[in-house]
């Protein structure tokens, strides 16, 4: 028997792991690259749920086909239709794989999986483990992929990084052959050779400095692939979660599920009243998301609860104390029902802002949350007759899946470099839906590794083949581009013109301040300005460590510079979509434009002028025409805001 | 940096409201330069506002930004583990103040209220020291791969629902998954030692969080089905029978893990599984 | 380096019915026997209601000696004494040292009362050890060498000849052997301790106890246990640190002659009530 053919997997999270178990599944060695311990990786974030079409919602009226619908409605139409389609659709199925590997999914009296209320629906779809859905998803699948490892199809290298893919010309095509990548302890570093190179790792909250990410999410790995020729798509996609915890070090997430489970927004109807909010009776409290969204109430799409919360406390200055804050109020529920499924949000709120959610309502405010955009991906369209269960409130005789086991399912425009998970474009449009993201994560793993597999199989050359140089070339840069850094080094505090710490922290709060909730063509291009001016400061940052033994200066300098590649990316797509659509809402383009730009971003990078070139593709939207994406609003309520010392009108 | 045109407010100004006075507070970190090299002792002096939340990985990056000693010598940047700052990972474990914990949930306000408050930062003592304060947990994975500490299943096709499971089981095992393998319970263990020979890693003691995984896994109706394994391995040596009982594990615990009802369950099933092998041989 | 070749060490290979014949050892036949020897020991205080049964000399010391009695007319006494005691002990003391020098107490950092206890147990483990060696040395195998005063420990005369090895010899309790009393003060502190403790650990150990709360209960019953237990050794070490040998020995020879039977009760001693005490 022949060696097996190797796949290398770039992340450790919830898509990277699924793919390295499906791989591994498959027959294949896996080589899975982390920056961190592969069970530390960021899904362990994610804390409200999964979705998944299931008995008790199908009974009510609900179907994978009306998940779809929900998904690419809440999406404002931008994401392809087929892997959304056959995304949902295969839900059910991974909720069922994951209770077998043990995720202790919450259960009802009688044992079964329970569920609860997400945004974007109204159907209780979403199953979940306390508060701590991603960490426990993460882990069933750090324990497939460690029971992998044991018999010897997964090699792990931890505290790694990935510093790029390796391209070569393989019978007159370009083909991503291996990758480039840094102990990031030894320093050593070196090329891998692969039949294929997946790369699973997530968004790019980093580059807004303070965001609900963790700080292995520089999108600094998506950065190398797209400063490598692949395209990326939809980079002005960023969704900003309505509910954080604002830190000094980073914004806490405080999960959908709060809200889910019954909790409610609101702010003291007087402007500027300072009372304790246990001191304000219920009809003194502006339930505005309520108000607004009487069908949809506190569970809208994230874009619009952020929309509204920055609405009534930037331009209507209703904010708690004057402060960009609102309640988020749990305190009316029975504390051992928030224990029995919240208890890990709440604590996390106890630890990090001193008061018990139990007792006292949450302060909030909204904080970059996720990367819908991401490295453009592909696949195989695959016409099929319509389930008459799963698609029965469709209406069709036909649909559009994804072929299973196609060699390019999420595959690059670069052959062999495929990627998954959040950080590929793909499922979510212009806004993903809450407990949509492990969803898409697992679900790419697991279809798309088939396909890749089938790849590395049968199509990819056996790398072994390929001259020596094709590797230590690239190896070679990356070796000398380290040694370029570190000659710059010395000890002590750097000029803030080149600190590099000084110049991410810009770099955050331009992002921040430029391109989340709202945004203008002026401000975008002012802030593409500043970007300019941050990388030729970055070009000249110095370091002030030259070790060659766990130098994590380098490290953060090196992935600096990519992240501001990423930023102007993001910038620049913004700046071009001229309409507002989902999360990205223009000021200066208010409403959705479908007739110029019902189109996919295209950000390619042009390597003499060290910017991305902006251009559109189509939607691949076979099944579902765009509809006005309006959740029910109705006219806010100004005339129930009472000012200071005016006799309160009736709240409505 | 607000400026005229300024939208989207950042959190970040220091005029933010609700952040009040300033003061210095005094870090004490045990740096080290890598494995086999002298530790060694250097201050900082970070300065910390009243109210913005800054815990003690906010004051890491701002040394990070500044590395000088509070004597006013120049010197490197501090190294450190971090991931997700909200106490879900684990990766951020040290030891503040002469006990193990994770340092994004050790908030300035609360450690050093006052002006010229000190806080020391040492790496953890049971494991290998990579840098400062970085170090090298590996010992715990490959201690989750020894108790094979998955469920067996036939393979990731979809072969139906998993097991049907009461709530009071699903709520016990629940507890135990939310181990992120930070290693406070290790760290604060009398009977765990340091063991960088990765050779003696099998007959050391485990410690806690692998006594708790065990029975976590043996609760599962799939996972189970390895109990006997994972029992086998609770005998030998470095097994549950090399707990102390000083239960210091229950108390450092971050997620709060009932760790002390984990051995005892152990060592319970342990003593029956040591008498049926005694007997089947 | 892992040996493939050659079996595991026999330490490895029985660890945990080691492990498990250690703890096993510690409450039977040595924590039974540590109870009743403190019953037998405290005799001396709580010998004196008998009185009445004993007319000469200390009751308690009379009552001790017809315990002691009992003891010796057991047979095959040595065999006993050496595999029903000092081998488990020497057994439960060299695996005890051996695995409590696997753990390196931490209390300093972590000063919970739990982990206190856990450094407190190999303390007493180790002080137990010495004592328990010490006190079968001494006064069973005769080094009175190590006794100041000298005194060799006599059967017959078991309260006297204690006191007075307590003591520092016969004439009043001297600075050596205010020392020795201490040191036995200390010793059976510990020792009981370390039982009332290590009972609580053992339920733990061997999974009776399973939850926080069980563990909580368990500990008031060996904490309850520890207490009257304590109460009994300190009225022993007390008792014959301040006996006066002459009258113990009085005692002692009534016994000895059957001239006082404190366990000897007849119906008719009840009624009558002899106020002299004697028998006829």
């Amino acid at each position: 028997m022949s060696e097996p053919r190797r796949v290398i997997v770039v992340g450790g999270g919830l898509a990277g792991l699924a793919a390295s178990a499906r791989l591994a599944e498959q027959g294949l060695a896996v080589d899975l690259f982390s920056l961190v311990p592969v069970k530390r990786s960021h899904s362990v974030c994610a804390q409200g749920g999964i979705n998944a079409c299931n008995e008790v919602a199908r009974q009510q009226g609900f179907s994978e086909w009306m998940h779809m619908d929900e998904t690419l409605y809440g999406g404002d139409f931008l994401a392809d239709q087929p892997p959304v389609y056959e995304m949902t659709h295969w839900a059910p199925k991974i909720i069922d794989l994951l209770d077998r590997m043990g995720v202790p999914f919450n259960r009802t009296h009688e044992g079964f999986r329970d569920l609860r209320l997400f945004g974007g629906s109204l159907f209780k779809r979403t199953h979940f483990a306390g508060a701590t859905t991603g960490q426990q998803l993460l882990y069933a699948l750090d324990e497939q992929v460690r029971r992998a490892e044991a018999g010897g199809a997964v090699t792990k290298y931890e505290h790694w990084e990935f510093l790029r893919p390796i391209l070569a010309e393989v019978d007159g095509a370009t083909r991503c052959v291996g990758i480039v990548a840094q102990d990031l302890r030894t320093m050593q570093v070196r090329s891998f050779r692969a039949s294929a190179v997946v790369i699973a790792t997530g968004g790019c909250g980093l580059i807004f400095g303070k965001s609900t990410n963790s700080v292995s999410c520089t999108g600094a790995a998506a950065a190398r692939c797209y400063l490598a020729g692949a395209w990326y798509a939809n980079g002005e996609m960023i969704q900003v979660h309505p509910t954080a915890i604002p830190g000094a070090d980073k914004c806490r997430l405080m999960s959908e599920s709060a809200r889910g489970e019954g909790g409610r927004v609101w702010v003291p109807k007087t402007k500027g009243d300072t009372r304790h909010p246990s001191q304000i009776p219920p009809a003194e409290r502006w339930y505005f998301l309520e108000e607004r969204y009487p069908k949809y109430g506190n569970l809208v799409p994230r874009d619009i609860a952020s929309r509204e919360i920055f609405d009534v406390c930037v331009n209507m200055g209703m904010g708690i104390g004057g402060e960009n804050m609102v309640y988020l109020d749990l305190t009316h529920k029975p504390r051992e029902e928030l224990d029995l499924k919240l208890k890990g949000i709440l604590e996390i709120y106890e630890k990090f802002a001193g008061e018990d959610p139990r007792d006292v309502p949450m302060k909030i405010f909204p904080a970059m949350h996720y990367t819908m955009g991401g490295l453009w991906t592909t696949f195989t369209p695959e016409e099929r007759a319509a389930d008459p269960v799963m698609d029965r409130d469709s209406g069709r005789q036909r649909v559009t899946g994804m072929a299973l086991g196609a060699t390019n399912t999420m595959q690059t425009n670069i052959p062999g470099l495929y990627a998954l998970g959040e950080v590929n474009f793909a499922y979510h449009g212009a806004t993903r839906l809450g407990a949509n993201a492990l969803l898409s994560c697992i679900f790419d793993g697991l279809f798309a590794g088939v396909g890749i597999a089938n790849s590395a199989r049968d199509e990819a050359p056996d790398p072994a083949s390929l001259a020596a140089d094709v590797f230590d070339a690239p190896a070679k840069q990356e070796q000398d581009r380290a040694e370029a850094l570190r000659a710059r080094a010395r000890a002590g505090a750097p000029d803030p013109e080149v600190n590099p710490y000084l110049i991410a922290q810009e770099l955050g709060r331009e992002m921040t301040d430029a391109s989340t909730v709202v945004k203008t063509g002026e401000r975008l291009e002012q802030a593409l300005g500043k970007i300019r001016e941050l990388k030729d400061r970055c070009a000249r940052a110095t370091l002030a460590d030259a070790s060659m033994w766990t130098n994590q200066n380098l490290a953060f300098t090196r992935g600096l510079s990519d992240m501001l590649r990423l930023a102007e990316v993001i910038l620049a797509g913004g700046i071009e979509r001229k309409e507002s659509r989902g999360s990205h809402y223009r000021l200066d383009y208010p409403d959705r434009d479908d007739a110029n730009f019902w189109k996919t971003t295209i950000a390619e990078y042009d390597a003499d002028a060290d910017a991305p070139r902006i251009s559109y593709r189509d939607v691949i939207a076979p099944m579902v025409e765009p509809r006005a994406r309006t959740y029910g609003k109705t006219q806010s309520a100004p005339e129930a805001v009472r000012q200071p010392e005016t006799p309160a009108p009736a709240a409505s | 940096m607000p400026n005229a045109t300024s939208q989207n407010g950042t959190v970040e100004d220091p005029a933010a409201p609700g952040v009040g006075r300033t003061r210095t507070v005094r870090f004490r970190v045990k740096r080290c330069d890598g494995p086999g090299k002298p530790s060694r002792w250097e201050s900082f002096d970070v300065r910390v506002a009243q109210g913005e939340g800054a815990n003690i990985l906010a004051c890491l990056q701002r040394i990070a930004a500044n590395p000088v000693t509070a004597e006013g010598a120049k010197t490197t940047p501090v190294v450190w583990d971090a991931g997700c700052l909200e106490e879900v990972c684990g990766a951020c474990t040290m030891v503040v103040n002469g006990r193990a914990r994770q340092a994004c949930s050790a908030l300035i306000d609360t450690l050093a209220p006052n002006d010229g408050d000190e806080i020391t930062l040492e790496p953890m003592s049971k494991f290998p020291v990579v840098r400062d304060l970085h170090v090298d947990r590996s010992r715990m994975f490959h201690t989750l791969k020894r108790l094979k500490a998955w469920a067996p299943i036939d393979g990731l096709y979809a072969l139906g629902p998993g097991p049907r499971e009461q709530p009071a089981r699903q709520q016990e095992r629940y507890a135990y998954s939310t181990c992120m393998t930070c290693g406070c319970c290790l760290e604060a263990c009398p009977q765990f030692r340091l063991e960088p020979q990765p050779g003696r890693w099998d007959t050391a003691f485990v410690g806690a969080n692998a006594i708790g995984q065990t029975l976590l896994f043996n609760e599962h109706a799939i996972a189970g089905e390895l109990a006997p394994d994972r029992l086998d391995e609770m005998l030998a040596p470095g097994g549950v029978s090399d707990c102390g009982n000083a239960q210091n594990c229950v108390k450092v615990c971050p997620k709060e893990i009932p760790l002390t009802d984990a051995i005892a369950a152990i060592g319970r099933a342990a003593t029956i599984h040591g008498l049926k092998r005694f007997f089947a041989r | 380096m892992p040996d493939h070749d050659r079996p595991a060490p026999f330490m490895q290979r029985h660890h945990f019915l080691l492990r498990r014949l250690h703890s096993l050892a510690g409450i039977m036949p040595i924590g039974v026997f540590l109870m009743s020897h403190l019953t037998t020991n405290s005799s001396v205080v709580w010998g004196l209601v008998n009185a009445n049964r004993i007319p000469e000399g200390h009751a308690g010391a009379g009552t001790f000696q017809h315990e002691v009695n009992f003891i010796h007319s057991l047979p095959y006494l040595i065999l006993i004494e050496v595999f029903g005691l000092w081998l488990p002990i020497a057994f439960h003391a060299v695996l005890g040292v051996y695995y409590a020098t696997t753990g390196r107490p931490n209390h300093a950092r972590y000063p919970y009362q739990d982990n206190w206890r856990y450094t407190l147990q190999r303390i007493s483990g180790y002080v137990g050890v010495l004592f328990i060696f010490y006190h079968i040395a001494t006064l069973r195998w005769g080094w009175t060498f190590l006794i100041p005063g000298g005194t060799q420990w006599e059967a017959q005369y078991a309260a006297s000849t204690l006191a007075m090895a307590l003591q520092g010899g016969g004439d009043g309790l001297t600075t050596p052997g205010l020392l020795v009393s201490a040191g036995y003060m200390v010793g059976v502190s510990l020792l009981v301790f370390h039982l009332a403790n290590g009972l609580w650990t053992a339920a733990i150990t061997w999974g009776l106890t399973v939850t926080a709360r069980a563990q909580r209960r368990w500990g008031l019953v060996c904490a309850g246990l520890g207490a009257a237990m304590m109460v009994m050794a300190w009225s022993a070490v007390i008792g014959f640190a301040t006996l006066d040998p002459a009258q113990a020995r009085l005692a002692e020879e009534a016994v000895n002659r059957g001239h006082a039977d404190p366990a000897h009760v007849e119906p008719a001693e009840i009624l009558t009530q002899n106020p002299e005490g004697g028998r006829p």
